[in-house]
């Protein structure tokens, strides 16, 4: 009697006791659905945060022109939050002007200090004009450097046709959708290379200023003009994460971009604000701050007993700084927490493990309670089962089956029981992510694995849990069961 | 049969059964129980043997050592000449399979199974060979019709009477053609008519086929069909005869009463 004549013979057997073999295909049918579910939300939840981490920045760093450590010690870090702030109470008051001086850019530049206007409207603590387009490209060849984007910032009237907003403008690199890994383009396209290098007059609106100016029309192939020079828009840019929501005044989305070199030849300027760097681990990045601060020292010529003459900061920094935290509390935090960068990028990200790791051990202790009571409900069952059919085992021996024959019996039912129960858990479970996913919108995810793992779990809990029964069965006294009634 | 000689021929064969000074003891509450204390007799091929003996005089017993349910404590025993009295628990069941028939008292057949895989069961558990489902099939039809049932063959146990699930039972027991069929008690569950029905079924397969067959039973009636008796009493054979009256379920329509 080998395993392909005692299979029919168990499932046979099954057959004949409809009733019992439901229940028990449902308890195992349950705990499989509830381990699969559990699965689906766990990986789906690590998976939706570890991509909004990731789209957030973990592995960004940015390099500020300016270093205002030198004249404060309670500085924010490397965010304008200020200068901003400052500027748009300016542009209320000059909102009353009838032209702004910036909105001619040749009056503006004919002005001896023009070249220098640029970092002074940025900073106003201290920020100067010192990054230049060949700092960025030397930075781009240092080791473990995924992306680079320079970039200028300004504050313009945008116009198109009667409307005006007064917005964040950057001068970019086409680069800078790469970085911003949340970035989606309802409509249009990001400026190209080649439009980069012929410094065209395109620009991409962020949603919020494109909404203003254009209100639900469609932008893109319309004209806006800034500093009465027109620009043709190519696209519309927004945002796929839940951490930031496009809203008026912020930096993304209520803003607008163009190519920096662009706004080097109508400015006529050659200074970077800031340079955007990606590493492409984030275990690099601590190190590429290093050498990027060591590489811009040489370049600047800065001696050794001197300050920088700009700032490296990270993504995390920065979101601190920030993020909704009032002023004086923040200048407290980053204040006090000498150096942030010692809150550095590993040690988040180990963070995250931890917390991923504790997430998954809370998801096998919930899946092995689950198959342990659903693999004792087996057991029950085979027990039950064996009492309920000793004649059976008998009359069984009597015609020829040997021990392992009723022993292999009993294991295949219970195994049948359990992987019927795990398909259908399958089944049910995969219906349940769904269900929470469309209904709840949790976000799920289940892998092959993840089912091939199930049923694979629950036909070694029916093995585990039916030797036992199966056990006592072949150990049956033929004489003995076949007097039982 | 291993042996297709022929059956009338039982002088010079060798005997299906041998057993020789057989004992089994039993431990009951710390208190041994000879339930055999040597029995020696043979039985030859072609035989009808009724077993009689009051409670507890070890017939039992014997009939499991002969179905190779149990295993003796001394002597040997020799079916078809091979000693089967020292052998494992696989090689036990390999031969029950195969030399061996059972009829039960109480029918045991497997509950809500039809007649047809019922009679398949030994099949299933066949040691060597795998035998098709078609084959299983053809065999099992063939001993339903032996026993005259081969219009019940999808009914269920509980859908029969009790002479039906006998003879059911019979069928099953037929199945690997075997060398023995013990016999328990079978009409012990069985109103007056149908025993004699389940009595003529024994006698025809004994005659035609030339099946050995040993009865056990406490009903010297039913013991009457055989053509040998042996009695047991304390564990011993206290006699062993020839029956040469016979009883013939043809000359003796009239209804027997049955004691249980």
């Amino acid at each position: 009697m080998r395993l392909p004549s005692t299979l029919p013979i168990a499932l046979r057997a099954l057959r004949r006791n409809t009733l019992q073999t439901a229940l028990t295909i449902a308890g195992m049918t349950i705990g499989v659905a509830a381990v699969l579910a559990m699965i689906a939300i766990g990986t789906g939840a690590r998976t939706a945060i570890e991509d909004q981490i990731r789209a957030a920045g973990m592995n960004l760093i940015v390099v500020t022109a300016g270093n205002y450590k030198v004249k404060t010690t309670d500085d924010f870090g490397g965010g304008a939050v200020e200068p901003s702030a400052a500027l748009r109470l300016w542009s209320l008051f000059e909102a009353t002007l009838l032209a702004h001086p910036e909105d001619d850019p040749m009056e503006k530049h004919d002005h001896p200090t023009a070249r220098q206007r640029l970092g002074d409207a940025e900073a106003g603590l201290g920020s100067a004009a010192t990054l230049l387009s060949s700092d960025a490209d030397a930075i781009r060849r240092i080791r473990g450097v995924q992306y680079v984007a320079e970039g200028l910032r300004q504050n313009a009237h945008v116009k198109a046709g009667a409307k005006r907003w007064f917005t964040r403008l950057h001068g970019t690199d086409q680069q800078l959708p790469l970085i911003r890994r949340a970035w989606i383009f309802p409509s249009g396209r990001f400026f190209s290379a080649r439009e980069q290098s012929r410094a065209e007059q395109v620009i991409v609106l962020g949603s919020i200023a494109a909404e203003r100016l254009f209100g639900d029309g469609h932008p893109v192939g319309r004209d806006v003009t800034i500093w009465n020079q027109p620009f043709r828009v190519v696209g519309v840019v927004t945002t796929t994460s839940w951490m930031i929501a496009p809203a008026a005044g912020d930096d993304q989305f209520d803003a607008v971009y163009i190519p920096f070199r662009t706004m080097h030849r109508l400015l006529n300027l050659t200074k970077l604000n800031d340079i955007t760097i990606t590493a492409a681990s984030t275990g690099d990045v601590t190190r590429i701050m290093t050498d990027v601060t060591t590489l811009l020292r040489e370049r600047h010529k800065i001696a050794d007993n001197a300050a920088d003459d700009f700032t490296v900061t990270t993504q995390a920094r920065q979101a601190l700084a920030r993020g909704g935290l009032r002023p004086d509390v923040a200048r407290a935090v980053v204040g006090n927490v000498a150096g942030l960068e010692k809150v550095t990028l590993e040690q988040l990200g180990r963070t995250l493990d931890r917390a991923t790791r504790t997430m998954a051990l809370l998801l096998a202790a919930i899946a092995a309670v689950s198959l342990v009571v659903g693999g004792i409900g087996i057991m029950n069952v085979m027990l039950l089962s064996i009492a309920d059919r000793t004649r059976e085992i008998g009359i069984r021996r009597a015609v020829g089956a040997r021990a392992r024959d009723v022993r292999s019996q009993f294991v295949l039912e219970a195994v049948a029981l359990s992987v019927a129960g795990g398909l259908a858990g399958v089944i049910v479970g995969l219906a349940a992510a769904a269900g929470l996913e469309r209904y709840l919108r949790w976000s799920t995810s289940v892998s092959p694995g993840a089912i091939v793992l199930s049923v694979g779990v629950a036909a070694a809990v029916g093995i585990f849990f039916g030797w036992y029964p199966a056990k006592q069965a072949a150990a049956l006294d033929p004489i003995q069961s076949l007097r039982r009634e | 049969m291993t042996d297709p000689g022929n059956h009338d021929d039982v002088g010079n064969a060798v005997p299906v059964i041998a057993v020789h000074d057989l004992t089994k003891t039993y431990a009951m509450e710390g208190a041994p129980v000879h339930a055999l204390r040597g029995v020696t007799l043979e039985i030859r091929r072609g035989e009808f043997v009724s077993v009689v003996g009051p409670s507890g005089s070890g017939k039992s017993t014997f009939m499991h050592l002969l179905g190779c349910l149990d295993q003796p404590d001394g002597g040997r025993y020799l079916l078809e000449g091979r000693d089967v009295s020292r052998l494992s628990d696989d090689e036990l069941s390999a031969i029950r399979n195969r030399k061996i028939g059972f009829v039960f008292q109480g029918f045991n057949l497997l509950p809500r199974t039809s007649a047809m895989e019922n009679v398949e069961l030994p099949l299933l558990y066949a040691p060597d060979a795998r035998i098709s489902p078609a084959e299983r099939r053809r065999r099992a039809e063939t001993a339903l019709a032996a026993v005259g049932l081969e219009d019940r063959a999808s009914h269920h146990p509980n859908q029969l009477s009790g002479g039906q699930q006998q003879r059911v039972a019979i069928a099953r027991a037929l199945l690997n053609d075997p060398a023995i069929l013990l016999a328990d008690e079978p009409t012990g569950n069985l109103d007056s008519e149908t025993s004699v029905e389940v009595m003529d079924i024994f006698q025809r397969l004994n005659e035609a086929r030339g099946l050995t067959i040993v009865l056990i039973t406490h009903e010297p009636q039913v013991a009457e069909y055989a053509s040998r008796i042996i009695r047991f009493k304390d564990g011993r054979v206290v006699s062993d005869q020839r029956h040469a009256s016979r009883r013939a379920v043809a000359g003796a329509p009239d209804s027997r009463a049955v004691n249980s």
